[in-house]
């Protein structure tokens, strides 16, 4: 009974904070609810956030104050065709020791910190966007053949701008599936647009208030990671993934726009993202398990750049979204 | 485990027994409608079964037949259980509270987070009345099932079935020992009915010689000499039978039934008479109620009874005796008629003449059960009505002198009957005169009006219907 009791306030804990930090991110970014959701769930999965959307929606802004309310560590990369791995990783420096000798010395690059925003990631070389490979995936760099650890918890966002594509070095494949959700940022509506006016013009910034800290990240982590999952539950992401499939297994359901536009689906990393996504989504919600409709709501944001597309889809101008959206509506819940 | 699981194990049990009750009742209800679907659509064939009453047992065969597939389709699943649950789910808004519950408790989960997850939704289904909250809902084979229940019965009660395939068997090909069993059957109901027990006894052994045929699958020639020892057999019982018998082989069969009809009438009057009254006013009043029984006054006349004073003991003895040879007429009429058809049996088998011979002997007195009815086909209206001739009218066939044109059916036992022609009629022009076929026809009629087979109130009948058709006796 204890137990429960424990988990029942670990579930009211989760919820008081995220409710917390929403109601703090309002006071700087007006609307985005479900982008914050989305990337405070990236943050309590261990995963990382693409964010595209056209300039001077609040990309950046809403990133720096996700990192003052978190009390977490922030950085800035602004990507330019001229930046380099090292100004990423950081390098070793030749120094003079307390003895006079000299040494070489890790200069740490600024992918050191709890949160790194990569500003318009698209417009560094490829060489330097795989600088963020291993950062990613590992959690560490290499540099002078010594592994240094990251800060955990350890978040990219990534930035991209959809319409400015020349002079852009797109990601690869391989990169793009290492990001937990993409994120579309939508322009604000005609009432957020007048908030937007008064909160920037009228009068100072206001000041943020810190409502979670590292320990409470870390833990909430292996919070969602308990959050039970029924078979029946799992079985449905699946099919869900599966069915973005073009070669799907034989008896599963097939999604027409999925067989015609998609040249290959979902990889096994856009079913882990969107299981723990739904934990995650559940936790948040004050819920002790996985719903159909977390699994739903996850699926976008989780899926949308795993799917490679054809040229067709590209003519026709079919897009990732509307693929997923006649997938979750066709794949039933229970087979 | 805690009381809330156990609580909710059984809260949920009940949630998917009462599913699996409903699958159960809407399988049973398909599978019945289909039952008696198929038992409608194959109702023409019901016929060729051994047995009428086995007709009643085809919706049962059909269920049976079905029941496997429906039931192994329509088993329960661990994925029904599953669709039932999320169904609940769906119902309570409880966010597959139930759904996760069901399976954490069939992995007997006992993690803290399993444990409030059971917890949540135990709160959720305590009240939980699973009848209320999904109640039956019917498919439309279950709303066809009485109404197709229904239907079949009141089909099933006016033989639709039987007649359908009474008229599917007159053009369907027949064995010898098949049409012998059916002969046999109808012989032994007609002579159950009017009390002829030597009948009844050969009917019973015809059946039992045709079903030895039909279950050894003899052929037709094997079969027919098989028969032979029958059609010897029938005529050694019917010898006693006419020998015995002194009613007048000029009696109709008829008449001879309306004479058992009346003396079962004069029985039960006499019976009512001796309890009634004395002896003295029985003679009277058996003389009075004579004249109302035209059949049985006429044999007391032949006796020379009619105007005299009987006994009580003289008159039953009369009356049975009376009783006793009407009915060994009948019992040898009957047998003759048996004898008849089994020597057409055997002479079947020469194409489609002699099917068909077979088929008009073999329904013989079943077809004209009231003898003098008179149904309305070309081959029996002779006699009162000479009928027209018309410029327009068909020819006759054409009448071929080697060809069997004869009389059918038993003269002697009816008031009328028929003259079918055997010969195939073909398209052209006839070269036989209309005056040369009547008169060969007349030329028959005479050779069998000189037989006792031909009853005497007839012959004049006949002889007029000739003389009518207005043919010469130089035509003859």
């Amino acid at each position: 009974m204890e137990a429960v009791a424990e988990i029942e306030e670990r579930m009211q804990r989760a919820r008081r904070s995220f409710d917390d930090l929403k109601a703090e991110m309002a006071r700087m970014i007006v609307g985005h609810e479900d982008l914050i959701e989305q990337v405070f769930i990236a943050l309590v999965c261990g995963g990382h956030c693409l964010l595209e959307g056209v300039p001077g929606l609040g990309k950046t802004l809403m990133v720096r104050s996700l990192g003052e309310i978190l009390s977490l560590s922030f950085s800035r990369i602004q990507f330019t065709p001229d930046l380099m791995p090292a100004d990423i990783t950081g390098t070793n420096v030749l120094t003079d020791d307390p003895s006079g000798r000299k040494i070489f010395e890790f200069q740490r690059g600024p992918v050191f910190a709890h949160i790194v925003l990569a500003d318009e990631i698209n417009r560094a070389t490829p060489k330097t966007q795989s600088a963020l490979l291993e950062a990613m995936q590992e959690q560490s760099v290499t540099v002078g053949g010594k592994v240094h650890r990251l800060e955990n918890p350890f978040m990219v966002l990534a930035t991209q701008n959809p319409i400015e594509m020349e002079g852009t070095y797109p990601l690869p494949e391989a990169q793009v599936d290492r990001f937990f959700f993409k994120l579309l940022l939508q322009y604000p509506t005609r009432d957020e647009l007048a908030r937007i006016a008064d909160f920037t013009t009228a009068g100072p910034p206001a000041a943020l208030r810190e409502v979670l800290d590292t320990p409470d990240i870390l833990q909430m982590r292996q919070w969602v990671r308990d959050v039970p999952l029924a078979d029946i539950v799992k079985d449905y992401a699946v099919r869900l993934v599966l069915s973005t499939h073009p070669q799907r297994e034989p008896g599963s359901e097939a999604a027409p726009l999925a067989q015609k536009f998609v040249l290959y689906g979902s990889s096994p990393r856009g079913l882990q993202s969107v299981i723990l996504a739904a934990k995650a989504r559940a936790l948040l919600a004050g819920r002790p398990n996985v719903s159909f409709e977390d699994i739903r709501q996850m699926v976008l944001p989780s899926l949308r750049h795993r799917l490679i597309l054809n040229l067709e889809a590209d003519a026709e101008g079919i897009g990732a979204d509307k693929i997923l959206s006649e997938v979750v509506e066709r794949v039933p819940e229970v087979s | 485990m805690s009381s809330e699981a156990e609580t909710l194990r059984k809260k949920l049990a009940e949630l998917l027994s009462w599913e699996r009750r409903k699958r159960r009742e809407q399988i049973l209800a398909t599978l019945f409608c289909y039952a008696l679907l198929a038992a409608l659509l194959t109702l023409p064939f019901h016929g060729f079964l051994e047995t009428v009453i086995s007709r009643w047992f085809i919706p049962i065969s059909f269920f049976g037949l079905m029941a496997p597939f429906f039931l192994g389709r329509g088993r329960w699943r661990s994925s029904d259980s599953a669709r039932a649950l999320a169904r609940v789910d769906k119902t309570l808004r409880l966010d597959e509270r139930a759904l996760t519950a069901w399976e954490l408790l069939e992995r007997n989960e006992t993690r803290a987070a399993a444990l409030m997850v059971l917890k949540q939704a135990e709160e959720k289904l305590t009240n939980l009345d699973p009848k209320a909250l999904f109640r039956r809902s019917w498919s439309w084979q279950a709303y066809c099932a009485f109404p197709l229940l229904f239907l079949w019965l009141g089909l099933l009660w006016f033989d639709v079935g039987l007649r359908f395939d009474s008229d599917l068997q007159l053009s369907a090909p027949k064995s010898v020992a098949q049409k012998l069993r059916e002969f046999s059957r109808e012989l032994q109901e007609k002579a159950k009915n009017e009390g002829l027990h030597e009948s009844f006894r050969m009917g019973r052994e015809l059946e039992q010689v045709a079903q030895k045929g039909i279950d050894a699958k003899t052929g037709d020639e094997k079969f027919k000499a098989d028969l032979a020892g029958m059609q010897k057999k029938i005529a050694t019982m019917g010898k006693p039978a006419a020998e015995q018998q002194s009613l007048s082989a000029a009696e109709s069969q008829q008449d001879l039934r309306d004479l058992k009809a009346e003396l079962e009438a004069a029985r039960d009057l006499f019976n009512i008479a001796d309890a009634a009254k004395g002896a003295q006013e029985l003679g009277k009043q058996w003389l009075d109620q004579l004249a109302t029984l035209p059949q049985l006054k006429k044999q007391f006349e032949r006796e020379g009874q009619a105007g005299q004073s009987l006994s009580q003991n003289d008159l039953k003895s009369f009356l049975d005796k009376l009783e006793k040879q009407a009915t060994g007429e009948l019992d040898r009429r009957t047998l003759l008629d048996a004898q008849q058809f089994l020597e057409q049996l055997r002479k079947q088998g020469q194409g489609e003449k002699g099917e068909r011979d077979v088929r008009i002997a073999g329904q013989g007195e079943r077809d004209s059960p009231d003898d003098g009815e008179r149904t309305n086909n070309r081959s029996n209206l002779p006699g009162k009505e000479p009928g027209k001739r018309e410029a327009e009218s068909p020819s006759l066939p054409e009448f071929q002198p080697g060809a069997a044109a004869h009389l059918k059916g038993l003269l002697g036992e009816g008031n009328s009957s028929g003259l079918v022609l055997k010969a195939k009629p073909s398209a052209g022009k006839s070269e036989v005169s209309q005056d040369e076929v009547i008169a060969s026809y007349r030329r028959q009629a005479e050779v069998e009006l000189n037989t006792e087979r031909v009853p005497e109130v007839l012959k004049d009948t006949i002889k007029n219907y000739f003389l009518s058709l207005g043919i010469g006796e130089g035509a003859k």
